[in-house]
């Protein structure tokens, strides 16, 4: 145990942090970037378990999140129920939504792959928008705030750390795919899936898994967010923007490493954050610059760190270890 | 031992729209044999290798491994079952180790990473890359790769391997250490079947061998009666070879 805490002692000084500093802080605007950081990183881990450790890279991951989101937002508004009911219809749609994308990745690979998962996540969109009678269509809606653990109803401090509960588990589970038997044999569908499967890896089942416990934590994530949020509407929980959002934040900070999904977070929430409080209102044209920032940053990750962040802490282990 | 074959096939028969690329072969392999198949480019060596190990599945025929017919299985299943192929264009998992790749392989007969990874280090030190263990797959020279090919396959504790042209693009030292292997191998009781180009090699090699052509078994016998086909003269080995050889 203690040699896995020393093993991973940049998460343990993250983490650490996160728990800390509301202990400390009571500024709302911060406390509420630190939870989006947080949740971001949570999604973007969850997104790694299948684009980073098993290979599969999806850009429709907005569908397991928007499936959360308006299951949690639907129990609350039309069935009267908690939003944790909520979240367990969202994770057992999501691991049928998860099973079918997982059963294209053993028809279509890679870029094909891709586009199955838009096009996934785009008839989501459509059905939820056009579906007005039950989902309030492109309207979306408002979450009502109930104070309460059990409705979700959680003050900054609260949501720090609900949000660090759910990004730990995400980071446990990297973790494990990085130690375990499973996570090995993934490792290896993901390098050559030919090669695998001469080995005896039951490659096609992996995978399945793999984008199936990928979609089920998306979409727990995705319940938590529309609570916080306290609102939900197709364009945005099922856009294209929300899934490349996923896949960006963990190719900037680092694909299958466990700690990338969470540095891609901190680096592009925070820069995101700042931006838009910067120039929002007098120089409100400005609003969508955090999009030139997603290119900027992809474009010098590519060029200079294709490893990503976790990339970058990695080389400097070495080097300062060669001093 | 038994003296039921490990390997059988009957009639087996591969198409790929118009062309027949593996037609109506027949042969069988004994426990701790060390078979080989020869024959020139695009006689469907690899095909039968493909077709063998479930990566293909044939229009018609029979292929039946350590009693059990195997047609239509999953690749996967059939290496569980004992036959473990390796890949003429070598696959090594790039960005992982060469330990790590091994283990990979042996973790398919072990529950634990941490018993698989001392199985690992034991078959990397038996094919000679426990210098190279810690390195990237992909940084390895041709040589190591077919070697780590080796490796990684027989880390799945094969009852019976495919060895796709193993020996090819080798130097003259590698070749060498690369025969030294399969004997070794052999000589532990390992029943395998090799294509191979390189006659001088499949020569010191196999006992038996199957000459495909065109996706037809034209000959098998002993190396020294394939020399004197004449059917495998024409087809493959050539005049030339015959007079080297007298």
């Amino acid at each position: 145990m203690l040699g896995l805490l020393r093993a991973r002692r940049g998460a343990v000084i993250l983490f650490g942090l996160a728990a800390v500093v509301p202990l400390a802080v009571r500024d709302a605007y911060f406390l509420d970037s630190l939870v989006l950081i947080l949740l971001w990183g949570a999604l973007s881990a969850a997104w790694n378990v299948a684009g980073g450790y098993a290979g599969q890279v999806s850009i429709g991951h907005a569908s397991f999140f928007g499936i959360g989101a308006y299951s949690a937002a639907l129990m609350v508004t039309r069935f009267g129920r908690g939003p944790w009911l909520g979240m367990l219809v969202g994770v057992v749609l999501s691991i049928g939504a998860g099973f079918i994308i997982g059963f294209l990745s053993n028809r279509l690979k890679g870029p094909y792959f891709a586009l199955s998962t838009i096009a996934f996540s785009q008839v989501l969109l459509i059905g939820v928008s056009r579906w007005r009678g039950f989902t309030s269509g492109a309207e979306g809606i408002p979450v009502p705030f109930r104070p309460g653990f059990l409705t979700l109803g959680l003050g900054h401090v609260g949501w720090v750390y609900m949000a660090l509960a759910m990004a730990l588990i995400c980071f446990a589970v990297e973790v494990y795919l990085e130690r375990s038997r499973v996570g090995y044999q993934l490792a290896g569908v993901r390098e050559d899936e030919d090669a695998a499967e001469a080995l005896g890896i039951p490659t096609r089942r992996l995978k399945v898994v793999a984008v199936t416990l990928s979609a089920a934590l998306t979409s727990v994530c995705g319940s938590l967010w529309a609570q916080y949020i306290g609102f939900v509407d197709p364009t945005y929980v099922f856009s294209v923007d929300l899934s490349v959002r996923f896949a960006l934040n963990t190719i900037i900070g680092g694909m299958g490493t466990a700690l990338g999904p969470f540095l891609g977070s901190i680096l592009i929430t925070s820069l995101e954050t700042y931006l838009r409080a910067t120039f929002s209102g007098v120089k409100a044209g400005f609003t969508g610059i955090y999009l030139i920032i997603y290119g900027t940053a992809l474009i010098l990750v590519v060029r200079f760190v294709p490893e990503g962040l976790a990339g970058i802490a990695a080389r400097l282990r070495v080097r300062r270890a060669h001093a | 031992m038994s003296d039921a074959p490990i390997l059988e096939l009957a009639g087996v028969t591969k198409r790929f729209g118009g062309l027949t690329a593996v037609s109506n072969v027949t042969f069988t392999v004994p426990v701790g044999e060390l078979l080989g198949i020869i024959g020139p480019n695009g006689a469907g060596k690899t095909t039968l290798f493909n077709v063998i190990s479930g990566y293909y599945r044939p229009e018609s025929g029979r292929i039946v491994f350590a009693g059990q017919d195997v047609m239509g299985m999953a690749p996967h299943t059939i290496c569980r079952l004992g036959l473990t192929r390796t890949f003429q264009l070598v696959k090594p998992f790039g960005s992982l180790s060469v330990l790590d790749n091994v283990m990979i392989g042996a973790l398919t007969r072990l529950p634990t990473v941490s018993a698989a990874r001392l199985e690992a280090e034991r078959v990397v030190e038996t094919c000679g890359l426990a210098s190279q263990a810690g390195s990237h797959a992909r940084t390895l020279p041709i040589g190591l790769r077919k070697r780590l090919e080796v490796a990684r396959a027989l880390a799945t504790r094969p009852r019976l391997l495919l060895l796709d042209e193993v020996m090819s693009g080798l130097n003259p030292t590698e070749l060498a250490g690369m025969i030294e292997l399969i004997r070794r191998l052999h000589g532990e009781g390992l029943t395998l079947i090799v294509i191979e180009h390189i006659m001088a090699a499949m020569m010191r090699l196999a006992r038996r061998i199957v000459v495909l052509h065109h996706g037809e078994a034209i000959a098998e016998g002993t190396p020294a009666a394939i020399t004197q086909d004449r059917r495998v003269v024409d087809a493959y080995l050539g005049e030339e070879f015959v007079l080297a050889q007298a």
